[in-house]
């Protein structure tokens, strides 16, 4: 009886729902990912009007991998008409996650990998506790826009997992500050949790992540994809 | 005796599909066997994968798979049934030496063809293609210990301290992800496990 009825009509709503669930919206969703006229649009437009292009980059002070990528996007990045703006964060990662120590841990094992692509060595085995850096992301976050913000960013980042495994003193940060920004520092713990909602809002879960011309990458793991969007947007080293 | 290392692998992974290529080619460049060993799906063991996460790996999986030339897009999501029953062929498949051919059309399958592992005629395709007996994939299908030992290798990824894959075990240091095969070469060549090639053997006589 049913093998009479028009194809259509054969199929149950839940047919019709497993097939949107596993076929259907998946390839919509990678279809939809790979159009990027309106990027490159935007693009166009931001550079006739002499503005450069804005690449928000979330970190986590102790997140040793975002250490790796702050340091390495600002190198690749270098003569790009691109800021870069690090956008501190502390609470990240998905909610409940049952194996968020698991991660936290491992993220150090992955990081020194990553660091001795680079030529570096990092001198932590242990992850920080994010109550003890939390400072850090709070005096980022409650500063204006300030180029100067990447340069301390990176150079704290720097000394927390690069230059020594000892405690966090905060004085010594207090100098890079001064070195590097200037004025004193302000806490804002509010300034942190708008950084955390933005992330949010982009797509992130978890550090480091860059978003940039509405793509997010883990900016560990994709520079030289980063580097790829850029060049498709024009934004070329000059 | 050959060093070994185990390769934790999920049909339903994508960046599984991704690294599989490269996992199974390394005993060509390094005296390493591969021992697969298919896990259930992080979200059929009760492990949430928020929105955002299944979004950002389709994106990011795409761009990735362009790179390194494999399809990916023409998806049929395996999780349920097909992945179970994928995971009791690869059993089968392992035990006769084929786990690579198995899990290289199983996953060019599933995410760059759309092939539904559930069926019959979706797990018949990717078996024959895999080169592997019919009669004796849906006699692994029917056999209860096939997913008693895909229960005891999923079990075995959460002792090592791991949740996710695709991931890889060297002399108990874990290496997670496909973008991290290259960190596992280096540790393969620091060990020593680097074939000479033909050239380079002549060079040292």
């Amino acid at each position: 009886m049913s093998s009479q009825l028009p194809p259509l009509a054969r199929l149950s709503p839940r047919v019709v729902a497993d097939t949107l669930a596993r076929r259907t919206l998946p390839r919509a969703i990678v279809r939809s990912s790979q159009v990027t006229l309106p990027a490159r649009l935007t693009a166009t437009a931001r550079r006739r009007r002499g503005r450069h292009e804005r690449l928000e980059l979330f970190i986590a002070f102790d997140d040793p991998c975002s250490a790796i990528a702050a340091i390495d996007l600002s190198a690749r990045l270098a003569g790009r008409a691109v800021d870069i703006v690090p956008m501190p964060v502390i609470e990240r990662g998905i909610e409940g996650d049952p194996a968020v120590g698991q991660k936290r841990e491992y993220a150090v094992t992955d990081a020194r990998r990553l660091a001795r692509r680079a030529g570096l060595t990092l001198a932590r085995e242990t992850p920080l506790r994010a109550a003890d850096t939390a400072f850090l992301a709070e005096w980022v976050a409650a500063a204006g826009p300030n180029p100067a913000l990447l340069v301390f960013t990176i150079a704290a980042l720097r000394r927390l997992w690069f230059e020594g495994d000892g405690p966090i003193e905060r004085h010594a940060f207090l100098d890079l500050w001064r070195e590097h920004v200037g004025s004193e520092p302000r806490r804002d713990p509010a300034a942190v949790r708008e950084a955390e909602k933005r992330m949010s809002r982009r797509g992130p879960y978890e550090t480091p992540a860059a978003w940039v011309a509405g793509r997010w990458y883990f900016a560990h793991d994709r520079p030289g994809q980063i580097c790829e969007w850029l060049d498709e947007l024009g934004w070329t080293p000059r | 005796m050959t060093e070994s290392l185990d390769y934790f692998y999920s049909f339903r992974s994508p960046y599984s599909y991704l690294s599989a290529p490269r996992v199974f080619a390394l005993p060509e460049r390094f005296d390493i066997e591969v021992k697969f060993r298919g896990v259930i799906p992080m979200a059929m063991r009760g492990q949430s994968v928020p929105r955002a996460k299944r979004l950002h790996t389709l994106r990011d999986v795409a761009r990735e798979a362009k790179r390194l030339g494999m399809p990916f897009g023409r998806i049929h999501d395996p999780i349920g049934e097909g992945a179970l029953r994928c995971l009791a062929v690869s059993q089968l498949a392992t035990a006769q030496g084929r786990a690579g051919e198995f899990a290289l059309a199983a996953g060019r399958g599933i995410w760059g063809e759309a092939i539904d592992v559930s069926s019959e005629n979706g797990l018949r395709e990717i078996c024959r293609r895999a080169g592997l007996s019919w009669p004796e994939c849906q006699a692994a299908v029917a056999d209860p210990t096939s997913r008693e030992r895909v229960e005891h290798d999923t079990a075995a990824l959460a002792e090592l301290g791991h949740w996710g894959v695709p991931v890889i075990a060297l002399r108990g240091e874990l290496f997670w992800g496909q973008d991290r095969i290259v960190d596992l070469e280096t540790a393969l060549s620091d060990l020593g496990l680097l074939r000479q090639t033909p050239a380079a053997v002549a060079d040292d006589s």
